[in-house]
Formats: C-alpha cells, structure tokens, sequence
C-alpha cells in the first residue's frame, strides 16, 4: 500500500510500473499481511497447517473467480454464483443421496447444471436486454428459492471419498487437492485470456463493444459463454464446498457472490471492463483469505470479518481509480477540492449531518429514563 | 483516368427508409490508384452511399458492378470477401488490446497446437509490425502498449492496416478520418492516403474538409440532398466551386 508515495516522486518510474500495478498491489498486500503477522503472531500464523487452511479457503474461490473475471471484463457481473453453487450441488446431493446415482455421474450433473443455470443467466441478459446487475441478482432470488424448495431445511451430509477429497484432500506436498485444481482453473483461465477467441474477444467486447460488433465478433454469443463458463464454474465451487463440509444445505455459502467480486475488483480487473488480470483474481483471491485468517488467528471477534472485507475493497478500488487517473499535476493534493465551492457545500452537509447525528444523541442522553431489559 | 475502367460503378442507386429518400438516382465510380472523395453537407446521403458501397444496406434500387460485374451484397462481410472494405470515424479499435490483437480483431491468426485451435499472437506482432511498415510506412514505438496509448495518427494507421492486410483489397472507404486529428497527426494520415493510392488501391473518402480534400483527392463527388450534383477534378476545381455545390448557391441563383 505505500506505492503511491513512490509513485509522486518519480514519474518516469510510475509509468514504466503502471502496467503491473494489477498484479503488484495486491501482492504488495500480500507481503504487508505476511510482515505484519510475522510480528504479530509469527508462531500461530506460520505454521503449516494455517498456511494450508489458508490455501484451502482460498481454493473454494479460485474457479469463481477465474470466471468472474471473464464476466466483468466483459462489463458485466454475475451476482448469482452463490445461489448456483448452491443449486447444483443440493440436485447432484439428492441425485446420489436420495436416488443412488453414482458421484461419478453426480459431479459432472453438478457441473453441467451450472452451466445451463449459468445459461440461462446469459440468455436472459442477452435475450431480454435486462442489465447485467438486475438479471442475476433476481435470478439469485430464483436460484436460491429453489434450493430451499428442493431442500427444505435437510442437512445432505456423508458423501463418497472423491467429493471430500476434491473438498478437503491433502497432496503430498503440503497443498491441498481443492488448491490445486483451483489453480489448475485459474491457470486454464489465464492461458484462455491470452490465447483463445474467447479470451480475446472478452476484453475486445469489454473494451468496446460497438467497435466489437463492428468487426464482426459476436457480441452476445461471447457474452452468454462467460455466464455460462461462471455458472459451471460456480457449481464446481459447489461441489469443493459441500466436499469440504461433508455436507450441503441450501444456507450455505452466504457471501459468495460478494467476495468473488471483491477478490477479482481487488486483483485490478476494472468494473468498466476491458483490463483483465487474471493474476490480479488469484493475488486478490489470496488476499482476502489470509486477511480472513489473520483475524482469526490474531482472535479478533469474527464480525469484524465484513468490515476489514469493505476497507480492502474501498482502498484497492481507490487505488486503482487514482493510478489510472492520468494528469495528477492539477490536483495539489488530496484536500485540495475542499477549498472549491463544490467541496464547501459538501462539507456542509458533512457537518450538518455529523451535528444532527450528535443533537440527536444529546437529546436522548439527557432525557433518557430508566432502562428496560430488552426481550 | 476516363480511358481506364473504373473498378466500381454504382449506377442509378436509389435507397428510400420508409417514405424518406436518401438517395435519388446516384451515380458513383472508382478508378485504382485514384482518391475519390466524397463530400456533402449533414443529410446529403454520403454515409448512406458508402454503406451501400460497402454491403451495409441494400440498394432500393439500381445496380452496382464490380470490374464490369454485377455486384450483389447483403452483408458486411461479402463486400470484405470481393475486396471492399471500410475504416470507420470510430475506428472500431478496442483500446484495451494492444495494435497486433486489434489489427486482426474479429480475423485472428491461429495455429493449432493438439488440435485445439490457439491465437497466434506472435505471427499476428510480426506481420502487424511488417504491415505497418511496409504499406503504411509507420513504425511504433512499442507494439505491447495498449492501443489507447497511442497517437490519434497511429490509432489510424492501425485501422487502415487492418483493412490493408487483406491482399484481396481494392476499394478502401474511409469516413471522416481526419476529423478529431490535430494538424500534424492530419498530415499524417493524409500521407497514408497517398501511400495507399500509390499502391493501386481505390480510395473513397468522406471528408468535411475541403483543404484535406483536395490535398488529396484527385476527383470530388459532390452530394446535395440525396442527389449527385456533379464530379470535378480538383486539378479543375477550387474550393469555392465545391463549397457552391454542396450548398446549392449555383442553383438558388439560377
């Protein structure tokens, strides 16, 4: 994070980095949380089996956001992975639970039904013109009733050895199973970008799509393989989910959605669209594991959990924002528009919000009465 | 240039949207190693022609015939396949690519590699580089910046060589491409215009600027609502002559 400093000072030096700036914030964030936790709590954070569990969170992540950063590259976003993850794996659960199908069949049904969930997502984007944002975070609600639907409140546990494995496996060498394959995913996904039609197309059409459509890419074709690549994807998140709790229910994976698009926003894929970092995704991915981590390893109350999540977000985003923003000379200085009659009148409201927020609190202070136990 | 044959002849063209002409019994033709550039004042038909020309819409009537030919067209694509292809006023470039990916954008350079087929980005980096040179004579400093980070001249000569790497071309259509340039990257482009007519390519240009116009052209056809009002030479002609073309003043004083 102290990379905008050295950026003032030497101008030469901040362009010729500017292109890695993806891939250096979120390492340089990287190296601060491990610096930081190797003088706070050195012993508890630096030992294997934390730094596997970290590996481990992290690998739930990865498919979805090896995908996502395809999606929002193209400008769009896909708020409904969580529920899709969700979806897939309580039909596959009941298929072999309940039905006796084998987890052989079970894991490919899993994934292919993310892929039409994802399909349906892309068609009714690009079908009904409903904006990305709507689209998904109403097929959400649908996805997600549905599971609860199917599963009523049922707890699906006690699955075959494949899926636990693929959940919660340890590789010889000190990796466990779910991060490889989320770093195989992310690896396909960064080799895709570069070398495929649908890698370059992405970014052409996230880039500008009328300049896409004018050179004959299909525009909509690419946009609803993204849906559909994030749909599989998220079922295959599903699955290393429910193998790493032996169990699914249709509760499960609340903050998915969010986090995903945090980890890949985090790793400097731009929300505008066109710049992808596929690196960026897995140094933000990492991230955000560790952070969560260190918070509990250095026994701060989880719910402080969402609230570091909110700050990494804010400030990278920030970050980001100020890095691409070209002439910096007019500036003079973060506090600078404070002096401009646009920023007096905000700090205006500032103030009168700030001053009625304190009347309020006053006023009830002074008139408070006795307390009651609440409930 | 009369006792040669034009490579393209629209005749007769007439395209109506609904109860609006837009054009009315237009006549058009296009020599090799020639500039033509079309001008006009806002409404006079001049996008429309060209997207006649360049298989966008269809002509309502009249007939188009490449090297005494007819010519029948419904997409885009088919008049890129006989040769005839465009550089649109936006360019149609993909900022966030870098020149070799969006001089090939939409016809990439692949090779397969166990059957599954991969873009070639290296072969596509040296031919962009070699085109660029050899057909437009630009070279750029680096060819892995993205393509926003380029002069409004390079982001030109980007676009023309994505239409020039097809050998098969000979009628190029250029719409307004000098109109967001400064005066020094216009003077460039206008020399990319002339290194492509040296070459035996058929030229058409949409310009609003006159200077431009007859820096280059060699014949200016004139459009004044929906009508061709007339061709001259602009070794013939001067500015004040077309000026009074595209707005009528002969006409009204008659």
């Amino acid at each position: 994070m102290n990379m905008p400093a050295a950026n003032i000072e030497k101008q030469p030096f901040a362009e010729r980095i500017e292109p890695y700036m993806a891939i250096i914030a979120p390492m340089a964030m990287i190296v601060a949380i491990f610096l930081f936790m190797a003088v706070a709590s050195p012993t508890r954070f630096f030992r294997p089996d934390n730094l596997t569990l970290i590996l481990q969170d992290a690998a739930l992540y990865m498919p979805m956001a090896m995908a996502m950063t395809y999606v929002i590259t193209l400008r769009g976003i896909d708020l409904s992975v969580g529920s899709v993850a969700v979806l897939s794996s309580i039909i596959m659960a009941f298929l072999v639970k309940q039905y006796g199908f084998s987890i052989y069949v079970g894991i490919p049904i899993a994934l292919t039904i993310g892929a039409l969930l994802g399909l349906i997502n892309g068609l009714i984007i690009t079908r009904f013109n409903v904006p990305d944002l709507i689209g998904t975070l109403a097929m959400d609600l649908v996805y997600k009733g549905l599971a609860l639907l199917l599963a009523k409140g049922l707890v699906l546990a006690r699955f075959p050895e494949v899926l636990t494995e693929l959940g919660r496996g340890q590789t010889p060498f000190l990796i466990p199973t779910p991060a490889v394959i989320g770093m195989l995913v992310m690896a396909l996904g960064y080799f895709a970008l570069k070398r495929t039609y649908f890698g370059r197309y992405t970014v052409a059409i996230g880039s500008s799509p009328e300049s896409a459509e004018l050179t004959g890419i299909g525009v909509n074709r690419h946009k609803v393989y993204a849906y559909v690549l994030c749909g599989a994807c998220a079922a295959l998140a599903g699955l290393m989910l429910t193998g790493k709790q032996n169990a699914i229910q249709a509760t499960m994976a609340p903050f998915f959605n969010l986090h995903v698009i945090a980890a890949v926003v985090v790793g400097g894929t731009s929300l505008f669209g066109g710049r992808a970092s596929m690196i960026g995704s897995f140094s933000g991915v990492l991230l955000l594991a560790m952070m969560l981590n260190a918070l509990v390893t250095l026994r701060i109350e989880f719910f402080w959990q969402p609230v570091a999540s909110g700050f990494v977000i804010i400030s990278s985003v920030a970050l980001y924002a100020w890095i691409q923003k070209k002439d910096r000379d007019g500036a003079m200085g973060f506090f600078a528009g404070l002096k401009s009659a646009e920023g007096r009148k905000t700090m205006q409201l500032v103030a009168i919000i700030i001053g009625l927020l304190i009347a309020l609190l006053a006023i009830g202070g002074i008139t408070a009465g006795e307390v009651t136990a609440s409930g | 240039m009369t006792d040669k044959k034009p490579i393209i002849s629209m005749r007769g063209i007439v395209k109506r949207f609904g109860g609006v002409v837009a054009l009315n019994d237009v006549d058009l033709d296009a020599y090799a190693g020639e500039v033509l550039a079309i001008v006009g004042d806002n409404g006079a038909g001049k996008s429309t022609l060209i997207k006649i020309l360049t298989g966008v819409y269809q002509p309502t009537e009249g007939a188009i015939k490449l090297d005494d030919q007819p010519l029948e067209m419904s997409s885009h694509a088919d008049a890129i396949d006989v040769g005839i292809d465009a550089v649109y006023q936006t360019l149609a470039l993909a900022d966030h690519l870098d020149p070799a990916a969006n001089m090939f954008l939409g016809s990439e350079l692949t090779k397969k590699v166990l059957g599954i087929t991969l873009l070639d980005n290296k072969k596509m980096r040296s031919e962009t580089e070699r085109v660029l040179m050899e057909r437009l004579g630009v070279r750029l400093r680096s060819l892995d910046a993205q393509t926003d980070s380029l002069s409004g001249g390079q982001r030109q000569a980007v676009a023309i060589a994505r239409a020039v790497y097809n050998t098969n071309l000979r009628v190029l259509v250029m719409d307004e491409p000098t109109a967001a340039l400064g005066p020094q990257e216009t003077a460039r482009t206008l020399k990319l215009i002339k290194a492509l007519k040296e070459q035996g390519l058929a030229v058409i240009l949409i310009s609003h600027s006159l200077d431009d116009v007859f820096e280059v052209a060699d014949r200016v056809h004139v459009q004044r609502r929906g009508q061709n009002v007339g061709v001259v030479k602009t070794a013939e002609s001067s500015t004040q002559e077309v000026l009074g073309m595209i707005v009528g003043a002969k006409e009204d004083a008659a």
